[in-house]
């Protein structure tokens, strides 16, 4: 008799404990979605719009890149839940972890600031806020992120030599270019899903906006930047085809010349 | 009437006839020699001939003692003599016109490419030769005693042909001849570091004085040409011609060429042509030289092995003709391939980079890249002294006439090239990659590092070698001879360094394929 | 034995310099051009008319020639090779007895213009590889010029306007095009011009080693250096901060322009030079000569990833609605320190006051005809902490929390002498309350900003601080 109701009481303080920590919870998350509001409202909205729909009072940005193209960079439209730096598959929403490396690495070459300097809740915050404009958050299901482990062979000349096939192969170069300047035949003709035109991204320009780290690539290649005319290569490539092409990509970037001696 | 007149005539038909031969007979005044006497007559009755011997050492005649490297570099002398003259009719001395006269030369005088590269590779040719003549006459001992003054003689020929060489390299006012002269201006200047350093320069500026004297000027102008023309074609040959004089004379009065002691080799043994026959030899057995009684002191010795001797005529002859011959192919091969270099019209705004002085001062501009005082006053002062001091320091008269003197003296030439590479090596790889005081301590007085650097460095620990060998063999052959060996080395290795792997801004390179293009 | 290893080296040798003295000789005797004057001879004495032209041409000597240019100090000896420049009979048939192409020789005889006065290469040279200056080793700074660039040594004596109209079109091009793309915005020539760029003065004639050749492809010469820069100025030299945007076919007509900038002159008899009105220049053509390579239309800022920051819209009608001639003026003049903003005036970038006039005016044509509501900001008191929070919250993002703008900031430099000590305050206050139309710059007075006259104010005063050493 005694063991029952100590059941009882045990069941019952469970269920009471975890209902408390759920509306707590709750309650935590609606703090936070307010503060990220007011974060986002000071640091963000100049750009990406009160509705998050990408027209801030900035506007569309221009900038002109070394080669003399004009790149139009138009901030992400929140709303449809589209977002190119993920290391989910593709079609999936990104992890929350890919939107506070975003948020906190910036985005370069794009005018996105880094925000290093900001407190970890505070990116949280606008984390949370930024997925409440788009409602794939509430009604898709969460993905996996990619498991990711590289190759200690990426960057050798052989690894670079089948990169080079396989970018030949895979028509890289219709969009990139034979030498990866963008400037392929097909680079004039790519819109994005907004229906903008966007241009491919030129390899010696600098830095990849999703960071030029081999992972890096390598999650480009294998995600795809969805909204974009990357597709995801993970089913049609094989994964140690795209290291190959990763160390391809190193190649034309120029990081792989760095130890050779440079007068 | 009419006989006189024919035998007049005949007389005049006669003396046409024979016009060839008394010609030839005026000319030489022994006919075809035919005996050890005539032979005699025809070497010390011809003007040219006389230099030598009337019978000569067969040890004189062995070539593998003296390897005909002397007679090599007289010849390469003639040879640069006529081809200069020869380019001398159309080189114009002025900065607007010397260029595109060497490009006339190469481009449309007759023969005048091979001619330009005959005299220019023969010219260098004998610097080379003349460091192989230097070390043959150091390596069998023949500066000794007796023979003092003509090695002093030959440094002071060492320098003349330095300077006839440089100031040849600067006539075709390129590119090239325009930097080398900057180079060599520098060199000239050296002694400013030293003034400067002591804070004289401004009571005693001797650097700038030698710089001017040599380029009339603080940089290279019309005026450098003139001076460096006249040079070249006037004072220096005629200083050259006498001072070689002087060399061949002293070779005669000094005794001739050396040889061994214990020479032991017959004529018979040696193949030599023509046989001194006792009979009808110049030196009669029965007769006496009263004259030889009138001399004292140091006179032309008449050898002890008077059996030893063949007849200059013809056998030194031919050696010498042969000599000459080998030279002239040689040089004349060597000039049909090789061209000698030129660069683009002088330009003092482009500077050439790297800037080089000729290959064969590159040795000073490394050391130059070290302290200008040492590598272009200092060092290059003392090692002539050096070499000029060698004969009156080593007064050893053992197996002169001996390679490398003995079984020792082989081996400390072979201990003392082996060490001298290494240092020489070690120590270049460790300014390389090291730096030197400079580096290390950005404000150390420049006068620490004009007299510690890796040239002073090097030539201190030759001379602490050399005196360690002469105290371990207790001989000052063995000393003089390591010295000597590490002198050679250095040279040879510091030369090569420079030339090779030295690129753009005297940085170092592995070879001249890894200098960066421009 | 020895007299006989004497004997043998003496017989070898005496054999080898006889060879050679046999070689040389040849080779003086039959030199590279002799050949081709025998194949002239043979071609015309196959193809002659009758029998008198067949003797003609067989009596034709073969000897060495050579035109002397005395004015020129040149001596050309190309047509020893090439025979038959001057030959109408030679019109078809192969180089290089080839008979020259056009008209030219008629009016530029070879007996008193040479051949390397237009075409370069080595003319006192008589080998084909020495002869036209081709590769390294010739060590020759002018080597032959390719046709696509050979109009321009006809500057050398013609003016552009004979030259735009009969057979030197290329250079007219050239030129127009290297006024209309700004090239002088960056370069002086004649000391007019930006000093961001070497200067081009003689630039045509620079020897080889002037330039960088490490990334040449092909030969090492000064055009294939000009043209390969103008594709693409970073492949030739990695820290160029060139900018240009050629079409097709451009880069051939500029490097034949900039091939006629050279320093010699040449003597006067040769000359033929109209010295015509100038052409005129009016505020447009001054703007594109000297501000478009940057500016461009001036209608929308833009960030430049190779000067590393944003270039503003100088003719953008909101810009120009609160800045007036003389604050334009001003700027044009003296430039804006530590950007790329050139100081045009006369004792610096080279430009007179007249001409500096008249691009003003011409960039005022674009100022709409409204007054902006006027600020007011001598009514508010500035408050230098508040300004601080307001320019970190909202300017800071663009601008930089020190106001410097540069790099990855879309926003300009707030701490230049412009902004600091040329343009009024009020202006200021307008801009920020008003925002500036086709920039990122937003109007922070309305919504959903919807800052406070007050809070303005605070912003300006901070900013308007910064010279005094505030913000830092």
């Amino acid at each position: 008799m005694k063991k029952l109701k100590y059941m009882v009481t045990a069941v019952v303080s469970v269920f009471l404990l975890s209902a408390g920590i759920h509306s707590e919870l709750r309650a935590e998350n609606k703090g936070q979605v307010n503060k990220g509001e007011q974060i986002y409202n000071t640091r963000c909205m100049v750009c990406h719009g009160k509705k998050g729909d990408g027209e801030g009072p900035a506007g569309v940005l221009k900038k002109e890149e070394a080669g003399g193209r004009v790149l139009e960079i138009r901030p992400r439209d929140f709303t449809l839940g589209l977002y190119r730096f993920r290391t989910t598959a593709t079609g999936c929403l990104p992890t929350d972890e890919d939107l506070t490396t975003t948020i906190y690495n910036g985005i370069p070459r794009s005018f996105m600031p880094p925000l290093k300097e900001m407190h970890f809740d505070d990116k949280v915050a606008v984390m949370e806020y930024i997925k409440t404009f788009s409602s794939r958050f509430k009604d898709d299901p969460p993905c996996n992120p990619i498991a990711i482990k590289k190759p200690n062979w990426v960057g050798s000349e052989a690894s670079v030599n089948k990169g080079k096939v396989i970018y030949k192969d895979m028509k890289c170069w219709e969009c990139h270019g034979d030498t990866g300047k963008g400037d392929g035949s097909k680079s004039n003709e790519i819109k994005d899903d907004w229906g903008f035109q966007i241009l491919p991204f030129n390899f010696q320009t600098g830095e990849l906006k999703k960071g030029s780290s081999p992972e890096n690539i390598y999650m480009t290649f294998t995600s795809g930047l969805d909204g974009t005319g990357m597709p995801s290569y993970e089913d049609t490539l094989k994964e140690d085809d795209r290291w190959h092409l990763v160390s391809y990509t190193l190649k034309l970037m120029g990081k792989l010349d760095k130890g050779k001696k440079v007068h | 009437m009419n006989e006189t007149d024919q035998t007049g005539l005949s007389k005049f038909a006669g003396n046409v006839k024979g016009l060839a031969n008394t010609f030839i007979g005026s000319v030489f005044r022994n006919g075809k020699p035919t005996s050890d006497k005539t032979r005699a007559s025809a070497v010390f009755n011809n003007f040219f001939l006389h230099i030598q011997g009337v019978k000569t050492h067969i040890n004189t005649l062995r070539p593998s003692y003296t390897l005909g490297l002397g007679l090599i570099t007289f010849f390469l002398l003639v040879i640069v003599v006529a081809s200069g003259v020869f380019l001398m009719v159309y080189y114009n001395p002025s900065v607007e016109n010397a260029y595109q006269s060497v490009k006339n030369i190469n481009q449309v005088v007759f023969a005048g490419k091979v001619s330009r590269n005959v005299h220019k590779w023969a010219g260098e040719g004998m610097i080379v030769f003349l460091f192989l003549h230097m070390a043959r006459v150091f390596f069998t001992g023949s500066y000794k005693a007796g023979r003092e003054f003509n090695w002093v003689v030959g440094i002071v020929l060492l320098v003349l042909t330095f300077a006839l060489n440089l100031s040849g390299y600067l006539l075709p006012w390129d590119q090239l001849s325009y930097w080398a002269l900057v180079i060599v201006a520098n060199i000239m200047q050296s002694p400013k570091e030293l003034t400067d350093s002591l804070g004289l320069t401004k009571y005693f500026d001797v650097g700038t004085y030698t710089g001017n004297l040599f380029l009339g000027g603080s940089i290279p102008t019309k005026e450098s040409l003139n001076r460096v023309y006249l040079f070249h074609v006037m004072v220096l040959p005629m200083v050259i011609y006498v001072v070689v004089g002087l060399h061949f004379w002293r070779i005669r009065k000094d005794g001739g060429m050396t040889k061994p002691d214990l020479f032991n080799t017959k004529a018979s043994d040696m193949g030599i042509m023509v046989q001194p026959k006792k009979s009808g030899g110049i030196f009669p057995t029965h007769k006496t030289y009263g004259l030889m009684e009138l001399a004292r002191g140091k006179t032309p010795a008449v050898d002890k092995d008077v059996e030893n001797t063949v007849m200059s005529w013809p056998n030194l002859l031919i050696a010498e003709l042969a000599v000459l011959m080998f030279t002239l192919a040689g040089t004349l091969i060597y000039s049909y391939y090789m061209d000698a270099p030129l660069k683009e019209f002088a330009n003092p705004l482009i500077p050439e980079n790297p800037a080089k002085a000729p290959w064969y001062f590159l040795g000073l501009q490394e050391l130059l890249s070290y302290s200008a005082f040492m590598g272009g006053t200092g060092l290059p002062g003392l090692a002539l002294l050096g070499l000029a001091l060698i004969p009156y320091l080593d007064r050893e008269q053992d197996n002169v006439g001996v390679w490398f003197t003995s079984k020792m003296g082989k081996r400390i030439a072979l201990e003392s090239m082996v060490i001298s590479i290494i240092v020489i090596i070690a120590m270049l790889a460790f300014a390389v990659n090291f730096g030197w005081l400079r580096n290390w301590f950005p404000e150390i007085p420049q006068l620490v590092i004009t007299f510690v650097n890796p040239g002073t460095i090097w030539v201190g620990f030759m001379m602490l070698w050399s005196l360690c060998t002469i105290r371990r063999t207790g001989s000052t052959r063995m000393g003089a001879m390591a010295l000597f060996v590490m002198f050679l080395v250095s040279y040879l290795i510091l030369t090569y360094f420079a030339t090779d792997m030295r690129g753009p801004n005297w940085d170092f390179y592995w070879s001249k394929s890894q200098w960066p293009i421009h | 034995m020895y007299s006989r290893f004497y004997l043998s080296v003496l017989l070898i040798s005496g054999l080898l310099v006889l060879a050679y003295l046999g070689f040389t000789a040849y080779d003086s005797f039959m030199p590279e051009w002799m050949s081709y004057q025998f194949e002239y001879r043979d071609y015309l004495t196959k193809n002659a008319k009758d029998d008198a032209a067949k003797k003609l041409a067989r009596a034709l000597p073969l000897e060495f020639t050579q035109v002397y240019l005395g004015e020129m100090n040149k001596v050309d000896r190309c047509t020893n090779c090439h025979m038959g420049v001057e030959n109408p009979l030679m019109e078809n048939t192969r180089l290089p007895y080839k008979k020259h192409s056009g008209n030219y020789l008629v009016n530029h005889p070879v007996d008193k213009f040479g051949c390397t006065v237009c075409h370069e290469g080595q003319g006192s040279a008589t080998n084909t590889k020495e002869a036209h200056g081709k590769g390294h080793d010739t060590h020759w700074d002018t080597p032959i010029l390719p046709l696509a660039y050979v109009q321009s040594s006809c500057a050398q004596c013609h003016d552009t306007n004979m030259l735009s109209k009969s057979g030197g079109d290329k250079v007219a091009k050239g030129e127009a095009l290297f006024m209309e793309k700004g090239c002088k915005g960056c370069h002086k020539l004649k000391g007019v011009g930006g000093d961001l760029g070497k200067p081009l003065d003689k630039v045509g004639r620079q020897p080889i080693a002037y330039f960088t050749m490490k990334h040449i492809v092909g030969e090492h010469t000064v055009f294939n250096w000009l043209k390969q820069h103008f594709d693409d100025p970073r492949a030739i030299a990695p820290d160029s901060a060139m900018k240009v945007k050629l079409g097709e076919g451009e880069a051939d007509l500029l490097t034949t322009y900039m091939l006629t900038l050279r320093p010699d002159e040449k003597p006067k008899s040769y000359r033929r030079i109209n010295f015509n009105e100038p052409p005129v220049q009016n505020g447009e053509t001054l703007y594109k000569s000297y501000c478009s390579a940057c500016h461009g239309d001036g209608k929308k800022s833009l960030y430049d990833e190779v000067f590393k920051r944003t270039v503003p819209a100088i003719m953008n009608p909101s810009l120009l609605k609160v800045m007036d001639d003389t604050n334009l003026d001003k700027i044009l003049k003296e430039g804006r320190t530590g950007t790329q903003m050139t100081a045009w005036k006369k004792t610096a970038a080279g430009l007179t006051d007249e001409q500096i006039k008249e691009i003003v005016t011409y960039m005022a044509a674009n100022r709409p005809a409204d007054r902006p509501e006027p600020f007011r900001l001598a009514e508010f008191k500035g408050d230098l902490s508040h300004g601080k929070e307001v320019y970190d919250l909202r300017c800071a993002v663009c601008h930089g929390t020190n106001g410097k703008g540069g790099e990855d900031m879309l926003g300009v430099s707030l701490r230049s002498k412009v902004v600091q000590k040329m343009i009024d305050p009020e202006v200021l206050a307008i801009t920020v309350r008003d925002g500036r139309a086709d920039t990122p710059m937003p109007a922070f007075g309305s919504d959903p900003f919807g800052m406070s006259k007050q809070d303005i104010a605070d912003v300006v005063a901070y900013i308007k601080d910064f010279q005094s050493g505030g913000g830092k």
